[in-house]
């Protein structure tokens, strides 16, 4: 931390490597941070029940701009009964995971790392330490915890959400077959390729990635108003690249 | 025993909302939907072909899915597909000399084995074996039929040989038929590019049975449909003489390119039509008035 790293790509390293190390920390003290368990729930309630209404309106929207694009392109080719189809499985497979991980990153993310990194700057952690309380089982692993429970769960509402806007659009508005609509989608949709590698795994493993690059980024946040304003837009730049990379990588492998 | 803090209620319901959303995507938008529960028997039926028949496709009787494929395995030392059927407990009336046949939902669409009923008395146990089948049709046969329907002319009489030229021949091939007025008379003997002329050579053979066929007549590529396989058709000119063997037809009318022709339709039919209620027409409609 405190050699001199003078370019941007031995910056970067050693910003992973941190990383990195603060995950290894993080998942040694969770079984330290079980005697914390409400301020789990705190955290889940403050970053999953408080994005509700965010994923779900986005949800809604995006199922529905969903719905009428494909109407417009699959009526070209007199295909419109697969609208469903094809609503749902963008929805399962990349939608539904990424999109809610970039709201997620930029609703739940910035606070927790602003809230962090605040605390910092206030030496509110030296203080715990001070206190012999351990600010990574107490501060650092519930959120990190809250943001794996909540992100899945975030998904399926999301998606549930989106799936809803499609049969909006399509069946109540542009007046596609209701039956056609579902048994289409039924017929295709598969439970383990779609809505457990996509909507589950996926994720799982960005709401990890997204605590933790939040969480990381307040915990090490220089201890000023400039380095906690600095410290949340890294959170969501860092958030949204690892995002999308990881989103092609996991793609790639569960296939 | 402490407060509740006044949080923990609305974490709950979010996580039992989550996993309801979760539960509805699981159970009422995926296959799973489809997928029958309860108690099922299993019987075979073995097929020369299953074409795209895969596992867990439906099992359907007067179109009503009564169950799904178990599995599919090549039988051991023969050539013919041994696929096992579970068909929901409360079908138990299947005849045993019902009929197996694998359907294709649509033109494109998927495969699944359709039972029809036979006249036995005796119903279908678990572990039986449903004797008659009929394999999968394949479309290239379909349309290889339909649109080769009496391609080939019996060629009991002999046959003789003209030719002609033509700038394109498209996917014109040899043993396409020839047809006058629709009927097959004879096939395609050759299709050679004439290194000289810089064109393509074609050689006809006509029954013998079709000797009057004026010599001033016409040749031209054609395609049966939109996708099927193409012919030469032969329009009957006004001559008294009659073609020969060896002769060479002079009109002829190339292929024309299905690319050229959907690129001319395509250009010139676009924008006349919208569904009803599109955005396009909808929100065009205001925004002319202003």
């Amino acid at each position: 931390m405190s050699a001199p790293r003078d370019n941007i790509v031995t910056r970067s390293l050693a910003q992973i490597g941190d990383c990195g190390l603060f995950l290894l920390q993080i998942l040694a003290a969770i079984p330290r941070s079980l005697r914390h368990a409400r301020e789990t729930v705190r955290q889940l309630w403050f970053v999953g029940a408080m994005s509700l209404i965010i994923i779900m309106v986005c949800g809604l929207f995006v199922g529905m701009v969903l719905g009428l694009q494909l109407y417009d392109v699959l009526s070209i080719f007199g295909g419109t009964s697969a609208t469903g189809t094809v609503v749902a499985i963008a929805i399962y497979r990349e939608l539904g995971p990424v999109v809610t991980a970039l709201l997620f990153a930029g609703r739940a993310g910035t606070s927790v790392t602003a809230e962090i990194g605040l605390m910092r700057a206030t030496d509110q952690i030296a203080a715990m330490e001070m206190m012999a309380v351990d600010p990574i089982a107490y501060v650092a692993v519930p959120r990190f915890l809250a943001g794996v429970i909540a992100m899945p769960l975030l998904c399926c509402v999301f998606c549930a959400l989106g799936i809803f806007g499609g049969h909006l659009v399509g069946v109540s508005w542009l007046g596609i077959d209701n039956g056609t609509f579902w048994s289409n989608m039924t017929a295709t949709v598969d439970l383990v390729k779609d809505v457990l590698n996509g909507v589950l795994w996926k994720s799982v493993v960005f709401g990890g990635v997204v605590s933790l690059i939040a969480v990381f980024q307040g915990y090490t946040t220089p201890p000023t108003s400039e380095g906690v304003a600095y410290a949340t837009t890294r959170t969501v730049v860092a958030s949204s690249i690892a995002i999308l990379a990881l989103d092609f990588v996991l793609t790639a492998f569960l296939m | 025993m402490s407060q509740r803090p006044s949080y923990a209620v609305g974490t709950g319901l979010f996580i039992v909302l989550g996993f309801a959303a979760l539960g509805y995507l699981a159970t009422q938008t995926t296959s799973v939907a489809n997928t029958s529960r309860g108690p099922s028997y299993t019987v075979e039926a073995h097929f020369a072909n299953i074409g795209q028949l895969k596992e867990r496709a439906p099992v359907k009787v007067a179109g009503v899915r009564i169950g799904q494929v178990q599995s599919i395995v090549l039988d051991p030392g023969k050539e013919t597909a041994d696929v096992k059927l579970a068909i929901d407990q409360r079908y138990d009336k299947i005849p045993t000399d019902s009929v197996a046949t694998i359907f294709t939902s649509g033109l494109l669409g998927d495969q699944y084995v359709g039972i029809q009923y036979g006249s036995s008395a005796k119903p279908l146990a678990n572990g039986g074996t449903l004797a008659l089948t009929r394999p999968a049709q394949q479309l290239e046969e379909m349309l290889g039929k339909f649109f080769g329907a009496g391609g080939a002319a019996d060629n009991l009489g002999g046959s003789y040989t003209v030719k002609a030229r033509f700038t394109n021949v498209g996917a014109l091939s040899a043993g396409a038929p020839v047809k006058m007025a629709g009927v097959a008379i004879g096939s395609v003997k050759s299709v050679l590019a004439d290194p000289v002329k810089l064109d393509a050579l074609v050689e006809l053979s006509i029954d013998k049975k079709y000797a009057q066929i004026p010599d001033d007549s016409a040749a031209a590529v054609f395609t049966s449909g939109l996708i099927g396989t193409q012919y030469v058709a032969i329009q009957p000119g006004g001559s008294p003489d009659a073609l020969k063997d060896g002769d060479e037809l002079v009109l002829t009318q190339s292929a024309l390119q299905l690319e050229d022709l959907i690129g001319k339709f395509l250009v010139s039919g676009s924008g006349d039509k919208k569904p009803d209620g599109a955005p396009a027409s909808s929100s065009s409609s205001p925004a002319g008035k202003h």
